[in-house]
């Protein structure tokens, strides 16, 4: 547990030392990060997951491109020639470090995950799964045993690499399951089990989008004439739901809230774009504006074991103050997000840290509370829409100990 | 076939000048109508399954569009189908299996056909069952081409069979309709014992000396609570009368009559008296995807009550009462509004009522509302025929006994819902 009891003086101290303390003005979205050091890099308190949130909806010059890249080609060097908490096994398919397997390979997964996360319409777990895919199209492994171990190490890789994203550990753990479960059925020959196994992961890519538009037929029924909806940050899935109800002549009004990383505002550029009427929230006008409000609708970064989702920074509250009204909280996420997590309270996850920006330069002896998300357990919430169907969130746990056992 | 045609309009006109009381008796009749549909069904040489469905689906949505409150009449139609689709799943693993054993010289035509060759019959089946289950996060990497694949490679292997497989064709054509008839019987006599099932789990929970309260009258809880009573638990029943039509006056009697301490109270009396009851037990008239109950109104003022004073809510319902559907659904009716005769006598108030009166309008109106929803966070336990069950068990129940595939039955008239 984190900064609980007085000890917080003691535990300042040692993060004051740990952090790099950047100043509030290189944060702001619209330059390139200018850190020279590998603005991708995970390591530091940024989480790598929401800058590339960030980035998707910002503008991606290409210079900042070139900088990621060169600073991914690296990191991922350094990774092979530390190779500290690996202990024995050697970082797979890592790049030009000098371990015995991937000497000569210029493949890097983790290069091949970045260069599909850039796509803005792709989900991370998506990514993940197509960077393992191509680990194994380029594998000279000739047992199925060895493929596995590969792909393990490949797979512990990437979730090493970003810790806080929970549908990136999810996509790379729903993966080698299958992989496991797929080799466990008498396949007669090696090469038509890659084969196959490539051609599933390849077409992983394609459920992104299909399952975005089940939930979006899936959640019609909800949205009825009329209604007001209020959101939180940007989620692509709810702006795929709302986007079909447009498109089937509803006529609902948006509330939109997200600061301070302005999703909320992405969010409503979007929704004017399709002529829905759209108001904008500061996030500390939600209780103001609930009685106005008829569904709540959240995405989720993460669908947890108890039911409960992990979403940006703010997600909480709203659900509370919903519940306090007797609203509906609805939850837009796709399956794979599900991950096998069971955080107690707001700080049992790993720390996902954004930067924020006052505006204002901030006095060094002040610190700002900067993680970039919360979990929301599941007595606040009331219905999941996934691409599974309609659940209540006592169905996750079910689900996920169906696949994990 | 004219037979079949004048009794699905014999019912249809039963349904709409809602001549048929009960969920059960309304289950009951449904089900067998479709088991006469099913059995004058012609079946074509190939994808029989998809003929019976065709067949049910299409008196099936006759049917709801009749009485859309009535909920039993569209589960029992999707329980049918589920029926069909499970019989003609079962049947063709069971094909493939021995396809697979027998049909080694085959195996050219199946290759070009068949994308998986290497393929055991074990995987197919496999792949074939998840296409039957809801989606879940197993099958989720196992998609689409497979299931497609599946049925096609076991019509086409029937039929690249079929010169040496005619006759077991035909008789599996048979199998089928037989199969399905016989799951169907199956399923009325769950419909007609659902009562015992539902009371032999009386004496588990009801207690010596405790105080029960109910509302209105229902046959379940009537059975219910005589189990308990006959198992030697001595308890004292509080019945609410249910306004307007005061059925726990009969309920009441009836109890009496079989030995049981009753106490009869008015609605409004029930938070006065609900700090002196142990439990609350109460029928349905459906139970919804979510857990939440459509109940005879009235009770969803004692849930409230209930949980105020922590008394729990136990609802007995029977499956054919499980709907998959939700409630936001705007197929789900969740009230139908009776005859205002029951709260007003018309003689004494015809002049409030009259349309003649100066204004043209009447000035009173007199609303009778059947139904109540109760929200499934009141509910503290249901008990079906298999069991007793959390609220937010239902989901489980639901995706045993329905297909994914048969949840909207409606006839579009729009394009958009």
């Amino acid at each position: 547990m984190w900064w609980r009891s007085a000890s917080f003086i003691l535990d300042r101290q040692q993060h004051q030392n740990r952090t790099v303390a950047p100043s509030p003005e290189s944060f702001l979205l619209s330059s390139p990060p200018p850190m020279a050091d590998s603005p991708l890099n995970p390591k530091s308190n940024i989480s790598a997951y929401y800058q590339t949130r960030a980035a998707h909806h910002a503008v991606v010059t290409s210079d900042w491109l070139a900088q990621a890249q060169a600073a991914v080609g690296r990191h991922s060097d350094d990774d092979g020639s530390l190779g500290d908490d690996k202990g024995a096994a050697p970082i797979g398919g890592g790049g030009g470090g000098g371990e015995e397997e991937g000497s000569g390979k210029a493949f890097s997964v983790i290069d091949e995950f970045n260069s599909w996360r850039k796509q803005p319409a792709l989900a991370e777990a998506v990514a993940a799964i197509r960077a393992l895919a191509a680990v194994i199209r380029t594998s000279e492994a000739t047992t199925m045993m060895e493929l596995e171990i590969e792909l393990k190490k490949a797979s512990d890789s990437l979730k090493s690499w970003d810790t806080t994203s929970i549908s990136l550990t999810a996509g790379c753990d729903l993966f080698m399951l299958y992989v496991t479960r797929t080799s466990a059925l008498e396949y007669e020959d090696f090469n038509s089990a890659k084969s196959r196994l490539i051609e599933r992961a390849e077409k992983f890519g394609e459920i992104s989008c299909k399952a975005r538009r089940i939930i979006a037929m899936l959640s019609q029924d909800f949205i009825f004439d009329g209604c007001t909806i209020l959101v939180h940050g940007f989620s692509r899935v709810v702006l795929e739901v709302l986007k079909t109800a447009a498109e089937n002549k509803k006529h609902f009004r948006v509330l939109c809230t997200g600061r301070p990383d302005r999703t909320g505002l992405r969010f409503s550029n979007e929704l004017a774009k399709l002529d829905v009427p759209v108001k904008l929230l500061i996030d500390s006008a939600v209780a103001y504006t609930m009685d106005e409000v008829d569904v709540v609708l959240f995405g989720a970064d993460g669908v947890v074991e108890s039911g409960g989702i992990i979403n940006m920074m703010g997600t909480f509250q709203i659900a509370l103050v919903a519940h306090s009204m007797n609203k509906p909280v609805y939850v837009a996420a796709e399956s794979y997000k599900f991950a096998r997590h069971y955080p107690l309270d707001q700080k049992d996850m790993s720390p996902a840290r954004r930067p924020i920006d006052f505006g204002v330069p901030i006095p060094s002896k002040v610190e700002v509370e900067t993680s970039a998300r919360d979990y929301t357990p599941p007595q606040y919430l009331t219905l999941l829409f996934t691409d599974l169907g309609v659940l209540t969130p006592s169905v996750i746990s079910d689900e996920l100990i169906q696949l994990y056992l | 076939m004219p037979d079949t045609q004048a009794l699905v309009n014999d019912f249809l006109n039963k349904l709409k000048k809602r001549k048929i009381e009960g969920s059960q008796a309304t289950a009951k009749q449904t089900a067998e109508l479709l088991r006469s549909v099913i059995s004058q069904t012609r079946m074509p040489y190939t994808n029989q399954a998809a003929a019976l469905i065709h067949s049910v689906k299409a008196v099936g949505e006759r049917l709801i569009a009749a009485n859309p409150v009535e909920l039993a009449v569209g589960n029992v139609v999707r329980r049918v189908l589920h029926i069909v689709r499970e019989e003609d799943l079962s049947l063709t693993t069971a094909a493939m299996a021995g396809l697979n054993l027998s049909a080694e010289s085959d195996d050219e035509d199946d290759t070009d056909r068949d994308n998986h060759p290497a393929l055991s019959a074990a995987a197919i089946a496999a792949a074939s069952r998840s296409t039957l289950r809801p989606p879940s996060l197993q099958t989720l990497l196992e998609d689409v081409p497979d299931s497609a694949a599946v049925p096609h490679t076991s019509s086409s292997g029937g039929d690249s069979e079929g010169k040496s497989k005619s006759a077991d064709k035909s008789s599996r054509s048979r199998k089928l309709k037989h199969d399905v008839i016989e799951a169907v019987n199956e399923l009325i006599q769950d419909i007609s014992t659902c009562h015992e099932l539902i009371a032999e789990q009386a004496v588990e929970h009801i207690h010596q000396n405790e105080v029960i309260l109910t509302l209105g009258s229902s046959r379940t809880v009537l059975e219910f609570l005589c189990a308990a009573k006959e198992k030697k638990r001595s308890f004292r029943v509080f019945v609410a009368e249910g306004a307007p039509r005061y059925q726990g006056h009969l309920l009441a009697k009836e109890l009496v009559t079989r030995g049981l301490q009753t106490t009869l109270i008015t609605d409004s009396a029930v938070f006065a008296m609900i700090s002196r009851v142990n439990m609350v037990i109460v029928g349905a008239h459906a139970v919804m995807a979510n857990g939440g109950v459509i109940a005879p109104v009235g009770l969803n003022m004692v849930a409230l009550a209930a949980q105020k004073h922590a008394v729990p809510f136990v609802v007995l319902a029977g499956s054919h009462k499980l709907c998959p559907l939700y409630p936001h659904h705007p197929e789900v009716l969740l009230n139908e509004l009776r005859s205002p005769s029951e709260l007003l006598d018309f003689g004494e108030f015809s002049d409030c009522l009259d349309f003649g009166s100066g204004i043209g309008a009447p000035l009173l109106h007199v609303v009778n509302p059947t139904f109540d929803y109760v929200p499934p966070k009141l509910v503290s336990l249901f008990i079906t025929d298999t069991g007793g069950h959390n609220p937010s068990y239902m989901y489980r129940l639901i995706a045993d006994y329905y297909s994914a595939d048969d949840l909207v039955l409606e006839r579009r008239t729009t394009s958009g819902n």
